[in-house]
């Protein structure tokens, strides 16, 4: 444990400081009558200069990490560990559990083996790496075959944690896959047992022409392509827990009906379809049942039916339009959603049969929740101060459920609305029109602290829905 | 010639011989008695002694004992017996001159030299061994201490081999719980200082396991803080080895 004895060393540097300040408040408020020698002399030391103050380490720190360029086995492989390399890096990056080595910091060797690694060139200065991520990527037998290594810098004795291969064929898109697994693996080693999402994908609505099609992407913005082409108006697009089926609702003859698209046969199938306007569906987490608002009874209320579209039964009855429900993923037994029972529209929980209706918000127009993975928090578009001439404008909320407290998460970037969790509770992904034009809708991506925030796609996007996995 | 005048002169180089001895008699007492207190001698309590020094003392001051390691080699409870001399090889007598060597007809066939095999690339880590280096960490344990605003958590993992291979994870628990640590939790009248150690077990899935205070810390709000940060942790991820750890947490409550 050479390494942790490094830190260590640091820390008391840190904790006697701490120690020193804290000596001088003591002395300066001259509140306890008993004090030790040792601390007397300390004081004394501090308050020789007189003006300093120390704040030490707020919060836990991040994994300092740095990502080693992949060496690169055979010549032809060269493109591949280019972007396997941009991929990583990218990856790792946007975790926002590391704090990442830049590139121009890091050892000019580049080591493919843990045999070429010397971890205390990557451990020192400038590097200060405290774990290294390394490999090498070939083309062996018409594969694309990458090693990848993960060391702990600081762990002289045993610095390896995992080894593992990758093989797919030699395509970019491969190798930008078989970085995405390298980074998950090292992320789920590395953030706390959470898988990573670097192979999650976020399903949105593109619009084209005049119409609005479903399209899907990479977490990242990469990988763009269609998944519908109706040339109807389809929104609010819901991925299934298993990555299977897409719900959305689409604006035919019968007016906004759910329909149901097969990602495995890449065709709509079956949903019963019952007059009114049906709109917002939402997964349960087991994949067994669907959420949706439906005005079939006049008002719109919330329904829960079977992936078919049967057995759907209401669960609100108060005069008001109940829209946008949220399942809780962690537990499965409550819904959030989207009321105006009370005029502006408001965010409510409920038990998923209907009884314990809580009210979230207390004012302004809310709109479009999400609920976090871990089931503490929901997410939201707020206007706190709605009506005409009021101050601000909508805004990704983040609300903790236990307490009602909340925090808001973009600031003064235009009109933002339709966040939606990762899997990994650690991002949330967004749409954001910056002139408030709806056409120059884009879609944006930020920590669930609201930093770190980055356009994923272009204008004409809309109503993001980020995968369970 | 007077025989009187010999005498007088007898008389009086007597008593100059007399006198003479008197005083060498009295320089060497002078000398015997002086000289040694001006300069330290053999065998005195000086600072630089040439020789053996002896001192009275009220203890030997032996080698210090340590309690003996858990799971270790060395420093068991019970002396090792003395190694049993290896038995003697049966010789055959040297033959005698007058016989008639016969040669052996099944000799063991000539083998090449064996290549010895190349040393692996990849560095093996030294095995584990549970050996008391000596003089250093009979007693030092694995742990992973996280600094925070409010406070310092420190995660002692009990399995001093799994600590040392797979320090990240540890760090990791470390990091996870001090996380989960919401320190506004704690009645601000705590008073500075006030520690309270929490055991758990994770399960080989990563769950946390068994959680149970082991030293409480008086204060009922940090105790409970300190196992509501357990209970908000699902997982931290599958264990890199083994199917059970025991973590000992101790959380370290420090005024703003």
């Amino acid at each position: 444990m050479n390494g942790t004895a490094k830190g260590m060393t640091e820390r008391d540097i840190v904790k006697r400081s701490e120690r020193v300040a804290k000596a001088k408040r003591v002395v300066m408020r001259m509140c306890l009558p008993l004090l030790s020698l040792m601390v007397v002399v300390a004081g004394t030391a501090a308050r020789a200069q007189d003006t300093f103050h120390l704040e030490t380490s707020s919060g836990a720190q991040s994994i300092r990490l740095a990502a080693a360029n992949f060496k690169s086995n055979t010549p032809d492989a060269l493109p591949f560990k280019n972007t396997f390399d941009a991929t990583l890096f990218a990856d790792l990056s946007a975790a926002g559990i590391f704090d990442m080595v830049s590139k121009s910091l890091i050892p000019q060797a580049a080591p493919g083996t843990p045999g070429e690694m010397n971890l205390a060139q990557w451990s020192s200065a400038p590097a200060s790496a405290a774990m290294v991520a390394f490999g090498n990527i070939g083309v062996q037998n018409g594969n694309l075959v990458a090693n990848g290594f993960l060391d702990d810098a600081k762990n002289t004795q045993y610095p390896q944690v995992f080894a593992k291969q990758y093989m797919g064929p030699p395509n970019d898109d491969v190798a930008r896959q078989l970085a995405h697994k390298f980074a998950d693996d090292i992320i789920f080693r590395l953030g706390g047992g959470v898988p990573g999402i670097a192979e999650s994908k976020i399903y949105y609505v593109k619009r084209v022409g005049g119409a609005k099609e479903i399209w899907g992407m990479d977490y990242d913005g990469a990988n763009q392509h269609a998944i519908t082409h109706l040339g109807q108006i389809s929104i609010s697009p819901r991925v299934s827990p298993d990555n299977s089926l897409i719900a959305f609702s689409s604006l035919g003859n019968n007016g906004f009906q759910i329909k149901m698209f097969s990602l495995l046969l890449g065709r709509l199938i079956h949903f019963s379809n019952v007059g009114g306007t049906n709109l917002s569906p939402a997964w349960a987490p087991n994949g067994q049942e669907l959420a949706f608002s439906s005005s079939r009874t006049g008002d719109p209320e919330i329904w829960v039916s079977d992936p078919q579209g049967e057995m759907a039964r209401r669960i609100t009855s108060y005069k008001g339009p109940d829209v946008s429900p949220t399942w809780n993923p962690k537990t499965g037994s409550q819904i959030g959603w989207i009321s105006g029972r009370t005029g502006l529209p408001q965010l409510y929980i409920m038990d998923s049969d209907g009884s314990g209706v809580t009210r979230m918000t207390d004012g302004g127009y809310a709109t479009s929740p999400s609920w976090s993975p871990n089931g503490q928090f929901i997410a939201f578009a707020w206007n706190r101060k709605y009506g005409p001439g009021a101050p601000g404008g909508q805004d990704i909320y983040v609300m903790e459920i236990a307490s009602k407290r909340w925090i808001q998460l973009t600031h003064d970037i235009g009109r933002c609305d339709f966040p939606s969790w990762s899997p990994d509770g650690r991002h949330i992904v967004f749409a954001n029109a910056p002139d408030g034009m709806d056409s120059h809708n884009r879609i944006m991506t930020m920590l669930a602290d609201g930093t770190g925030k980055r356009a994923l796609t272009g204008p004409g996007t809309d109503m993001p829905n980020w995968s369970w996995k | 010639m007077r025989p009187d005048d010999q005498d007088d002169k007898f008389g009086s180089g007597v008593a100059g011989a007399i006198g003479l001895h008197v005083v060498l008699a009295g320089v060497f007492v002078a000398v015997a008695m002086f000289a040694h207190t001006s300069s330290a001698h053999w065998g005195e309590n000086a600072s630089s002694v040439g020789a053996i020094q002896a001192s009275m003392v009220s203890a030997i001051p032996l080698p210090q004992k340590f309690k003996p390691v858990e799971k270790s080699v060395l420093a068991p409870d019970q002396a090792s017996p003395a190694p049993v001399p290896p038995p003697k090889e049966a010789v055959a007598p040297p033959p005698r001159p007058t016989d008639i060597l016969i040669k052996n007809k099944n000799l063991p066939k000539k083998v090449g030299p064996v290549e010895t095999p190349a040393p692996p690339k990849h560095p093996q880590p030294t095995p584990p061994t549970a050996k008391a280096q000596t003089g250093q960490s009979a007693d030092q344990l694995p742990q992973s201490t996280t600094q925070m605003k409010n406070g310092t958590a420190t995660a002692t993992v009990q399995d001093r081999t799994f600590g040392n291979r797979y320090a990240y994870y540890v760090q990791q628990v470390s990091q996870k719980v001090a996380q989960n640590w919401y320190t506004y939790e704690v009645d601000p009248k705590t008073s500075q200082g006030k520690r309270t150690t929490i055991v758990f077990d994770i399960e080989r899935d990563g769950s946390p396991a068994n959680v149970r205070l082991l030293t409480s810390s008086g204060s009922p709000t940090l105790d409970t803080s300190a196992m509501r940060a357990l209970q908000r942790v699902d997982g931290f991820g599958p264990l890199p080895a083994g199917n059970q750890i025991t973590v000992e947490y101790t959380f370290d409550y420090k005024q703003q």
